[in-house]
């Protein structure tokens, strides 16, 4: 059983899902969430028998799909990937057991199980077809979550939610075809097995161009500045448990993707474009920054936020570095737990009195207490205090780019100021002052229901930031590896150069510990 | 006193003929069958073509197992040519009609099915297409394409509605406009190099080193006009959406599917030798009919407000996307097109028998056409299986892996990037996407809108009957698993296509 974890991991939940068709209606609730809590006990076991001290593949199973054209099902995990397996399983479990009472509960039940299948999928996946059909297909249950059960503009925001990342991912997909094109000329062998393309080094012209048609399927999906504008539409619109999974999972995969793909198979051109897209990064992190402190809805708020965070990751990505990837990587499950706590969060009050303007709202502290409190705790870990998980992920990826740029760090720096001001700013506006309006009277406090979603997350928050070593250490021994793959692989000078080396000074790096090897 | 000719049987090969023989001799027997006692059941006849197709389809497996072991077989005088090509456009044409012919089994009474003629033409259009697509003669192929046609023609007229009518006479005349060309084509390449048969007419005009060089592209250009209007690549398309909103849905389906492989395999036929030789001029103008096929159909399909029109052009653009293989011209690219159509047929087949089953006898007030969008909307609420069906042929005509269309979709693309057509596989991509609004408007209807009052589902079920469950099933299967019978469909596939010299 051990052997195909993976696999039952992705397809337990589907074949659930399948069987979820018979189940009475007025139980479906709990089959959904004894479904996911089995999942998610699975994916604890899977860390639990994970060797986090290995820094390559592990639990690899092979199963040929179209072997005369090089497509195999191929799975396996890394320390890269087994965290954001589990965010995935911890993600669906929170949000069915936090389901809100909407109408044909069965039906978004069955969607969110056939979702966690395409999710643990792209993030398994080591064959690059298999990781496109996982990608592709992650995007038809959140479109039908959010054009079902979505605000009044749900079917442009659905329609546009789809069709970007569609068009995207197909150039993407020319992407792939070429480059198993130029492997089956290397070697004579068609295979699109993600390890086989590892090998593979490539004339720095062709890199730049693959490298291109890869970042357009990610930056879409990212979303990357000036391609971001189906977010806030599909958030805006989106009921709340889409939101959490949009923001927590689906983003992550196109920064995901960025570890997975672009670098280790371009490194040459992943470190000549590195400068520019950290300025778009940039751009990112504080253009969204200032859109979001102009937001009146606090979900959009909370939407713009997490484009701006998901800036932050790229930046660390692109530092190209050990601290900057591990850095992004763990930000990626941390931005996860904050964003997707912050739209459960905004869910609560929305189901209370059916609106998300902050103007409607003011003084809930005094009649919301606890709910006030968690989502006290949850903003500051947003805007990045230390002790919470966000800041473990943000100062490493700052870190990295800054041995790559200090002027460009430094202005992703006020970015984060500007984060912090316009989320205490919000937070001021609903909570703090005088009850003003008169329906915020007698609202009651967070139920059991909604605690349940919550209270793990808070815990995770805090957990991390306090003690990430169980989280970063795996993802370090496999950013380690990969960043020593892309130095070996890299051709030009440019990329020699800002890719580190890690054989030489492996003497120093047994002794001190990773923040402190940077100096 | 002429001298007796004196030919031994076993020259003749009669075998080659065998496959083409057998639906005209059902035909025959249908006809007979009527003559001797009339007023027989529908059910009677569709049993005997499928019976009849079967047994085609064996004397197929027998002759591409003669193929496997002794390669291309030719037979009476030379004329039949029984290659890879011929053999897997025929499997093709016989599975399709296969699916097709149960759709007659339905539960209202279509008067057009309570005719035995209706199956005996039906038999002889399939011989047509055979004969079309298992001969190099130019003018058997002419034969076997107006026997096809004809019959075509007057199937659809027998749907016996005024749009039928019209249909059948707009594509009748396009038709008899085709044909002309044709033989105008033909004739210039029959005075060129003295021959009708293609691979003598290649191999004339490669030895003069293409010296009339006018000529072939006048004789080039009559014989694309042709193949544009049988393939309906724009700006020859005029009569296809409406001649596929005049006939019954499966019998749009079905047109959309076999006279365009049997289409297919001739303009591959013809074409390949013209686009190996480097006319520049022939890349040119082929390259234009894919780009602007594909993208402009798109376009016009993005408008429709009836879904069986919306289908028409999205299978325009196929065949526009398609035509890229003709165009690429290696085997991968030819490969890749009977993959392509293969799975094609599965999901198109699929989506408008999904329409028959939800036809109605008479049109309510409130709704325009037969099949407009409006009539789809809320159908997850009344009728949730049939719109989980109907959402599946969507996303796999989309695109949307891992279901059919999919495979066949990377695997032309990829053809096009090895053969260094990098922007065509770009618009090649692009073209999905866009594709991808219109397929998915329709989800959108069946999903994410409210029924329209009063309906209670059974409208998208009329007409079904356990036939057509089944062929849909066929197809909904073949959809969704398609990813297990890829590898050896392509293996097969391009066995038969590189032996045959493609």
């Amino acid at each position: 059983m051990l052997d195909h974890i993976l696999s039952l991991l992705i397809f337990f939940p589907a074949l659930a899902a399948v069987f979820g068709f018979m189940i009475q209606k007025e139980s479906m609730r709990a089959y959904g969430v004894s479904v996911a809590a089995i999942e998610f006990a699975l994916a604890l076991w899977l860390w639990y028998v994970f060797d986090g001290s290995v820094s390559g593949m592990q639990f690899m199973e092979s199963l040929p799909l179209v072997p005369s054209f090089g497509i195999n099902y191929t799975l396996g995990v890394d320390g890269i990937s087994v965290f954001i397996i589990i965010l995935s399983a911890f993600f669906t479990l929170l949000g069915i057991g936090s389901l809100t009472d909407t109408k044909q509960v069965k039906y978004m039940i069955i969607t969110l199980l056939f979702l966690q299948m395409t999710m643990v999928g792209v993030f398994a996946a080591l064959d690059a077809i298999v990781f496109y059909i996982f990608w592709e297909l992650s995007l038809v249950p959140m479109l039908y979550i959010i054009g079902a059960w979505g605000g009044p503009l749900r079917i442009y925001a659905s329609i546009k939610f789809f069709l970007y990342t569609f068009a995207g991912s197909l150039v993407m997909l020319v992407g792939m075809l070429f480059m198993a094109y130029f492997y089956y000329q290397a070697t004579g062998v068609w295979s699109f097995a993600l390890l086989d393309w590892y090998r593979l080094i490539l004339p720095e012209t062709f890199q730049l161009w693959l490298f291109a048609a890869f970042f357009l399927g990610f930056a879409i999906k990212v979303p990357m500045f000036p391609f971001h504008t189906w977010l806030p539409y599909a958030h805006g619109q989106a009921p709340t448990i889409g939101s959490v999974i949009l923001a927590a999972i689906l983003l992550k995969m196109g920064t995901y993707a960025f570890v997975r793909f672009s670098l280790p198979l371009f490194p040459d051109a992943a470190a000549f474009f590195m400068i520019p897209i950290a300025i778009i990064a940039i751009i990112m992190v504080i253009y969204t920054a200032m859109v979001a402190y102009a937001q009146k809805d606090i979900k959009q708020v909370v939407a713009y936020s997490s484009i701006s965070h998901m800036g932050i990751i790229i930046l660390g990505t692109f530092a190209l570095n050990v601290e900057g990837i591990t850095g992004s990587i763990f930000l990626m499950l941390g931005h996860g737990v904050v964003a997707g706590a912050l739209f459960l969060l905004v869910g609560v009050i929305y189901d209370r009195r059916h609106t998300k303007l902050m103007s409607e709202f003011g003084g809930l502290a005094h009649v919301m207490p606890r709910y006030a409190t968690i989502f006290g705790i949850m903003m500051m870990a947003s805007v990045g205090m230390p002790l919470t998980i966000n800041f473990v992920g943000e100062f490493l990826s700052l870190l990295g780019f800054y041995q790559q740029s200090h002027i460009l760090t430094l202005l992703a720096g006020t970015g984060i100021i500007v984060g912090a001001i316009y989320m205490l700013a919000a937070y001021k506006k609903a909570f703090f002052g005088e009850v003003t309006n008169e329906k915020n009277k007698n609202l009651p406090d967070i139920n059991k229901r909604e605690l349940f979603g919550l209270i793990p997350l808070v815990i995770v928050a805090i957990w991390l930031g306090v003690y990430p070593k169980p989280v970063l250490e795996p993802i370090n021994n496999s950013v380690k590896s990969i960043v020593q793959l892309m130095h070996n692989k890299s051709t030009t000078a440019l990329a020699k150069e800002r890719i580190p080396n890690l054989v030489k000074p492996k003497v120093v790096i047994i002794e001190k510990t990773i923040i402190e090897e940077v100096h | 006193m002429l001298a007796p000719i004196n030919i031994s049987m076993e020259s003749l090969n009669v075998m080659t003929l065998a496959p083409m023989l057998i639906p005209v001799i059902g035909a025959l027997l249908i006809l007979v069958i009527d003559v001797v006692k009339g007023g027989l059941h529908k059910s009677l006849y569709v049993v005997l073509s499928l019976l009849f197709l079967a047994i085609d389809f064996f004397s197929l497996l027998d002759a591409s197992e003669l193929f496997t072991q002794n390669g291309t077989v030719l037979g009476m005088f030379d004329v039949m040519l029984i290659d890879g090509l011929a053999l897997l456009a025929q499997f093709i044409i016989v599975i399709a009609s296969m699916l097709f012919i149960p759709l007659a089994l339905t539960h209202k009474r279509f008067h057009e099915f309570s005719y035995p003629e209706f199956f005996a033409l039906f038999l002889f259009m399939i011989a047509g297409f055979q004969f079309m697509v298992a001969t190099d003669n130019i003018i058997l192929i002419f034969v076997g394409l107006e026997t096809a046609s004809l019959a075509l023609y007057t199937l659809i007229a027998m749907h016996n509605r005024d749009k039928s009518f019209e249909a059948a006479v707009k594509y009748f005349t396009m038709g008899a406009l085709a044909a002309g060309f044709f033989s105008f084509g033909a004739m210039i390449f029959y005075a060129l190099t003295g021959s009708v048969e293609i691979n003598k007419i290649a191999l004339v005009l490669a030895a003069n080193g293409y010296a009339d060089i006018g000529y072939v592209l006048v004789g080039t250009a009559f014989m694309l006009a042709a193949f544009a209007f049988k393939l309906s690549l724009i700006p020859f398309h005029t009569w296809a959406p409406d001649v596929y909103e005049g006939s019954s849905a499966p019998m749009a389906g079905y047109m959309s599917i076999v006279p365009k492989i049997a289409a297919f395999v001739v303009a591959m036929r013809f074409f390949e030798f013209l686009v190996h030789s480097g006319i520049v001029w022939l890349d040119i103008v082929l390259y234009a009919f894919v780009i602007i096929t594909m993208t402009v159909a798109n376009m016009w399909a993005l408008v429709q407000t009836d879904v069986k029109r919306m289908l028409a052009y999205s299978s325009i653009s196929h065949a526009g996307f398609v035509m890229a293989a003709i165009l690429i011209g290696t085997t991968q690219a030819n490969s890749a097109l009977f993959l392509y159509w293969v799975l094609f047929t599965f999901t198109n087949l699929g989506s408008f028998s999904m329409l028959w089953i939800s036809r109605q006898k008479n049109l309510p007030a409130h709704q325009s056409s037969d099949h407009s969008f409006d009539k789809f909307a809320g159908m997850i609420k009344t009728a949730p299986v049939a719109a989980m069906i109907m959402g599946l042929f969507m996303l796999s005509l989309a695109g949307v892996p891992p279901f059919a269309l999919f495979w066949g979709k990377i695997y032309l693309i990829s053809s096009a990037v090895t053969s260094g057509y990098t922007i065509l596989a770009l618009i090649m991509a692009l073209n999905s996407a866009i594709a991808g609004y219109y397929y998915l408007k329709l989800i959108v209807y069946m999903f994410m809108k409210e029924p329209v009052m009063g309906n209670d589902g059974h409208m998208y079920v009329a007409n079904a009957t356990l036939a057509l469950k089944t062929i849909i099933g066929i197809a909904a299967v073949g959809t969704i698993f398609a990813f297990v019978a890829i590898n050896p469909l392509l293996e097969f596939i391009t066995a038969f296509v590189y032996n045959s010299g493609y």
